[in-house]
């Protein structure tokens, strides 16, 4: 069942204000599994409910967990007390947190990745588009969920939106998704790149992945020296920002060229030496894996993985 | 957010960080104040946010242009004329009279001052900071920073300062230290001697080194900063440490807790459409030198927007990530931006909607067309969330729009828009 998510997997969200609610709804129409929500205070009593679905709303995380054996938490507060979430669900040991905020303090993710080390919990964030599975309908995350369909190809990107135009081009191609991974734009994240490319590598059912990385830092760089030790089944990779001007950030705090080391170039070059095969244009994600599976001898046409 | 160095020395001294004796002056008066305290021997520091200073030219506003050509084609040039020539942006003098004489062009409305980090337009002066000269025995090398790959602060140090630090890495890459930062221990006085050590500063001098480096990182954590930087630092001649030069880089994302940062802000220093875009709720926008104005949501598709543009001959007028928009009067506000950038030509709107939802997107575009009056040729391409009742809304109004489903056909046609109307101009 692909990476990070299952059929086992038990929804909870925290966070249930507007955008929250607007976004849980959606997950529960999509036909994931919402297990509870956690708002002190929630205006709509101690249930949320959605046309046929409903789940129970505690005041914090501990309770939610103990009740319902939630497994997996969404988290839609916002920035000033986005920290602060993660830190609960890493208290309440959650296995899988996934935090969805844009503009939390760098100096509060040092606190986060700090307590990370010392836990057995795994953060996908913050300032990412979430998680999606299609084959086993979980939704953690705000994709737009018609662009989505199962399949066998892992997709992970720093960028949202990207992570939305790469997979309608895989869909158009007749290419489904295992699972796609945004693991999020800002300085510091939880999972980075390499630790989603080794789960892929290490997932029955992803055969090839799309990388999509964008210049600054050296995320891709380390992404680029996992492929190359280990990574067996074929990457095709992105990088955006090849045209930006230096120096100047792109609205991604990670996204400013700083250094040779941070352009779209010197990214591809590492890339390019490990094995991906390079797609320069961003419309051409979808032919080149096409091609790519092809190849490979692992292209499946659509609806094969729905008979797994 | 960058503020100036005599903002970050006067956050520098409430710590506990040694700093020269001086102060920031905005006018004659106060000049005169400062180099009577401080003098008579003063250097006279430029205040703007960008760096290469005192390698920079304070020139008239109609030379910039030309000056900043000058410096980028031979940097080589320009090397060594440092503070004391009289033209930069770092002055020696000595006196009030002689002080005043090197202050007063700085502060002229007329000038900036250009270096190879200003730009074109070189920046304007924002006020000087005016401090007593230092006799200097050694420089050095201190920065906190934030490391990504491993979520914590990392401390960059070098016996090697008051130069550029990538250039003493790339020619000497074992004179430079770098020295990770446990958070939970933090970087307490006994760290900072050990490094004191490490940088080989005297006996007598590496207790108050390391009390200064301790200091240094409080400010790093209390402020919420992003970067701290001294370059240099100095022994003194009489033995004693002291940061000469500061920077100070603040995290945006924490302005909710610290009401200082907005006094601190200088609007002057920034781009004034990128503030009008900031105030409209914009995400981000930068302007660029193309001729195709850009509306995107998300930064990694705004870039690849441009990317796909330029692979398709075309150039972008701008980067703008619009964030997730949920109001039509965002998407107006955007498109006034564009529209009133000259060099613009052909628009090409691409939203691929997930949290943002298309619809209220095409509304907005629909509004801003009747409203501005658009007539530069507009390419839209939409998808995602409500992507159904968004090209509905565009088709339903009538409006003179030409759309695209995929990224690539969409980048084509509004290369090819721009192109057909700069073709026109230019027969005109």
């Amino acid at each position: 069942m692909s990476i990070l998510l299952n059929n086992r997997t038990r929804l909870m969200i925290q966070g249930l204000g507007n955008e929250g609610q607007n976004q849980i709804r959606r997950s529960l129409d999509y036909g994931t599994r919402v297990v509870a929500g956690v708002h002190p205070g929630f205006r709509g009593g101690d249930t949320f409910t959605h046309d046929d679905h409903s789940f129970p709303v505690y005041p914090t995380v501990a309770e939610a967990v103990e009740q319902t054996q939630a497994n997996c938490s969404i988290i839609y507060v916002p920035a000033p007390g986005a920290a602060d979430a993660i830190l609960e669900n890493i208290a309440a040991d959650v296995p899988l947190i996934v935090c969805i905020t844009e503009g939390v303090p760098v100096h509060d993710m040092i606190r986060v990745r700090s307590a990370l080390a010392d836990s057995e919990s795994k953060l996908i964030g913050p300032n990412c588009p979430g998680i999606i599975q299609p084959a086993s309908k979980c939704r953690v995350g705000i994709h737009p969920p018609d662009v989505f369909m199962p399949g066998n190809v892992g997709v992970v990107s720093r960028s949202g939106t990207l992570v939305y135009e790469a997979v309608d081009q895989l869909s158009r191609a007749g290419i489904g998704q295992s699972t796609c991974v945004g693991v999020g734009g800002d300085p510091i994240i939880g999972e980075q790149q390499q630790a989603i490319l080794r789960r892929f590598q290490n997932d029955p059912d992803s055969d090839a992945v799309v990388l999509i990385g964008e210049i600054g830092g050296l995320a891709e760089q380390a992404a680029a020296a996992y492929i190359k030790r280990s990574m067996t089944k074929p990457v095709v990779a992105f990088i955006a920002g090849a045209t930006a001007p230096p120096g100047r950030r792109m609205g991604h705090a990670g996204a400013i060229i700083e250094g040779e080391a941070g352009t779209a170039e010197a990214k591809l070059a590492a890339l390019e030496d490990a094995g991906a095969v390079i797609s320069r244009s961003p419309a051409e994600i979808g032919s080149t894996m096409r091609r790519v599976l092809e190849e490979a001898g692992k292209y499946q046409p659509p609806g094969a993985a729905e008979d797994k | 957010m960058n503020i100036h160095e005599y903002q970050a020395k006067e956050i520098f001294r409430r710590h506990g960080v040694p700093v020269p004796g001086g102060g920031a002056a905005a006018t004659e008066a106060e000049a005169r104040a400062l180099i009577k305290e401080h003098g008579p021997d003063v250097v006279i520091k430029a205040q703007v946010h960008a760096g290469g200073r005192g390698k920079g030219r304070v020139v008239k506003r109609d030379r910039a242009s030309r000056t900043y050509n000058d410096l980028t084609r031979e940097p080589e040039r320009h090397e060594g004329q440092i503070s004391g020539r009289r033209r930069g942006g770092v002055r020696l003098a000595s006196g009030v009279e002689d002080g005043l004489k090197e202050f007063r062009p700085l502060l002229d409305k007329d000038n900036r001052l250009v270096s190879i980090q200003t730009g074109p337009e070189g920046a304007p002066i924002s006020a000087a900071l005016i401090e007593q000269q230092t006799s200097i025995a050694h420089e050095y090398y201190f920065s906190i920073q934030v490391d990504g790959a491993s979520g914590q602060p990392l401390i960059i140090a070098s016996a090697e300062g008051g130069q550029s630090i990538e250039e003493v890495n790339r020619t000497n890459p074992r004179a430079v230290l770098r020295i990770p930062v446990d958070p939970v221990e933090g970087f307490p006085a006994f760290r900072g001697r050990t490094l004191a050590s490490q940088l080989g500063l005297p006996s007598a001098a590496i207790r108050q080194a390391g009390d200064m480096f301790a200091n240094l990182y409080n400010v790093f954590t209390e402020m919420d900063a992003s970067l701290v930087e001294v370059n240099p630092f100095v022994l003194t001649g009489e033995g004693t440490v002291l940061a000469i030069d500061g920077k100070v880089g603040l995290d945006d994302n924490a302005s909710f807790r610290h009401d200082g940062y907005e006094a601190w802000r200088d609007r002057s220093q920034e781009n004034p459409t990128e503030i009008e875009a900031e105030e409209a709720n914009i995400g981000s926008y930068i302007k660029l030198d193309g001729n195709i104005g850009c509306v995107v949501n998300g930064a990694g598709l705004a870039m690849a927007t441009m990317d796909t543009l330029m692979l398709h001959g075309g150039e972008p007028a701008n980067f703008l990530d619009i964030g997730t928009v949920n109001r039509k009067d965002r998407v107006v506000e955007a498109l006034r931006i564009i529209v009133n950038d000259s060099d613009v030509k052909a628009i090409f709107i691409n939203i691929f909607g997930g949290l943002a939802r298309v619809d209220i997107v095409a509304e907005g575009v629909v509004d801003a067309v009747n409203e501005l009056k658009i007539r530069q040729p507009l390419v839209v391409r939409l998808n995602g969330s409500n992507v159904e009742e968004g090209r509905r809304v565009l088709h339903d109004s009538g409006i003179d729009v030409q759309t695209a489903d995929e990224l690539g056909d969409a980048a084509e046609l509004a290369v090819q828009a721009a192109a057909k109307a700069t073709r026109r101009r230019s027969r005109n």
